[in-house]
Formats: C-alpha cells, structure tokens, sequence
C-alpha cells in the first residue's frame, strides 16, 4: 500500500512538472492573453507566410 | 505563420489577423472586391525568380513552350512576371500549363519531377539551387526593374482606429530593412534568427536567399510607387484577374511610409541584447 502511494506521489509530481515545464516553455502566453485586452492596448496580429 | 496566401485572406476578411504580408496583385483584387483593406508599405524589393530544373531541356525562356509552370497564385506578381517574360519571347499563357501550388510544395515538386518550373519568391528559389537539381533561369528584376511582390496590407478599421499602431508597424519594417540592407554581417545574423524562430527553415537556407548575392532581394525604397502598382493593375485587367479598374489612392494608404522614409537603420550589432 506505501508502495502504491508513493508511485502514485511520483507519477502526479512528474505530470505537474511536465506540464508545468511545457506550459512554461511551449505556450504563447503573450498572444493568449493579448486577445483578452482591451481592443486599444491589443497588439496587432501580423499575417505573414515563410518567404523572404 | 501561414502556408499559403489563400489563408491569409481568409484570417483578414474574419479579423483574425488585422495586418499581413500578401502579394499585390492579391491585395489589389481583394480591394476591388470590396474587402477593407489598404496597403500601407512594401515587404521587399525583387527576390522572385523562375527556377527550372537543372538537367532539364529548358535553357532559356523561350524553351518554357509546353512545360509545367507553377505559381503561389493566380493574383501574384509571380504569374506576371511570367506572362510578361512570356510575351517577350512570342508566347502567352496558352502555351504553357500554370498551376497554383504553396510555395512551400515547389522546390519538392521540382525535385520530384511533377513541374518543370517555377515561379517563386526567396528562398524557395535558393532551396532548389542548394538541392543541386534546380538552376534559376532568371530573376524577376531581370525583366521587371524595380519589381514587388509582398505589400503589408492593413484592415481599414485599424487604420482608421489606431493610426499609431499602424505607423509603429511600418516604421519597424522600415527600420529593418534598412539594418538589412547595411550588410552582409546583418543579412548572416537575420537569416539565422529568422530561420530559428519565425520561418522554422535551415538558416543556412536564408543565408544562401539573402546573400547569393545580397542584390537577390532587397529591403529598401519600399515606399509604394503609382507608376508600379499602376503597371500591376493593367497586367491583372490584361490577364483576367481584375474586371474593373481600380485607382492607386482606393488601395494604397501613403501617409505611414512618408513618415517611414525618415527612418534610420535599427541601432544593433548581432550579440547584442536589444535594438534601438
């Protein structure tokens, strides 16, 4: 039973880090949130395609 | 990021996006049809060019007869300067077949065979001479001097709201392209940051598209000209892609890049933390 907590304890440790690190490292959170300002303090969305 | 020009409209016309770097032929047809849009600058100056491949029969221009064009789309610059070499040589469109493809797809279409040429902005062009099976057959600005494709274009509305923002947008593009066109050293650093972190391309790719040679696209006098944009309307009304004719000031707003012209480069040394 201490065995199969103590996994349990290591397996959500792991998760919360991984998506702690992935939340910190692979989300846009500067965009996310700039939908939410007010439309005058929003930056501007700029379209581009990968050509020179 | 887009893939293609089709999608970038779309995100225009629905306000996702309120700015994008499109081709103007493109933007001219979207203003005609009715779209609030206005193109406030220029991306670049030159860097398209008609790639065949480099085994192939095809030596100059006037060997395109019958072969497999492709093109980003039937409203770019790209379709034109190949309607125009074209006519140079004797031909019109009817005696070649022209496709639309991504630009993304064409250097891998070249290599596999399934066109026999291209008509496409950098680096596509650089990818297909790097890959060693595609030979640029001739630069855009060898037939059109002077020659655009990709114009920012701005939603009306933005415009009309937030001038401000507007201005600080083409200042930036100003100021960048004018840090561009300071050197080689600048071109190296850009073509490595920009590969890294906003095209997600081999930066080795870029450094070929932006210094083989630095002439091959350049980002300076990017201020909208009439005398171009009226030469781009005519082509589109003379090849089908425009039904009526549409006047330089319904399209082009000028006031963001006259104030842009007395912009200075970007004050910044690859190395350093920040521009100013």
């Amino acid at each position: 039973m201490k065995d199969i907590k103590r996994i349990l304890l290591l397996l959500t440790a792991w998760v919360a880090a991984i998506t702690g690190l992935h939340a910190w490292l692979n989300v846009d959170w500067k965009s996310i949130f700039n939908e939410y300002l007010p439309e005058d303090e929003r930056k501007l969305n700029v379209a581009y395609i990968p050509v020179t | 990021m887009f893939q293609g020009f089709p999608e970038i409209k779309e995100a225009l016309i629905a306000n996702k996006m309120q700015a994008g770097f499109i081709v103007a032929p493109m933007a001219i047809a979207l203003r005609s049809q009715g779209v609030p849009i206005r193109i406030v600058y220029l991306g670049h100056r030159y860097g398209s060019a008609v790639v065949v491949r480099k085994d192939g029969d095809v030596k100059t221009p006037a060997d395109l007869r019958g072969k497999t064009i492709a093109i980003p789309s039937r409203f770019s610059d790209e379709r034109l300067i190949v309607i125009k070499v074209l006519k140079e040589f004797g031909m019109t469109t009817a005696d070649v077949k022209l496709v639309e493809m991504s630009p993304p797809d064409v250097a891998g279409a070249l290599a596999a065979k399934a066109i026999d040429a291209f008509s496409m902005g950098e680096p596509y062009p650089s990818q297909a001479e790097m890959g060693g099976f595609g030979r640029v057959l001739f630069q855009a600005s060898d037939y059109w001097p002077d020659y655009m494709s990709c114009v920012l274009v701005v939603r009306q509305d933005v415009i009309d709201r937030y001038p401000h923002k507007v201005q600080i947008l083409v200042d930036g593009v100003a100021r960048s392209g004018l840090w561009l066109d300071e050197g080689i050293p600048h071109r190296e650093h850009a073509a490595d940051f920009v590969g890294r972190y906003y095209f997600r391309q081999p930066p080795a790719l870029l450094r070929w598209a932006l210094t083989h040679p630095p002439t091959r696209v350049i980002y300076s006098r990017l201020t909208p000209r009439k005398e171009d944009f009226d030469m781009v309307r005519d082509l589109m009304m003379s090849t089908g892609v425009l039904d009526k004719k549409i006047e330089f000031e319904e399209y082009v707003d000028t006031r963001f890049a006259e104030t842009a012209d007395f912009q200075t480069p970007w004050f910044f040394e690859p190395g350093e933390d920040q521009a100013e």
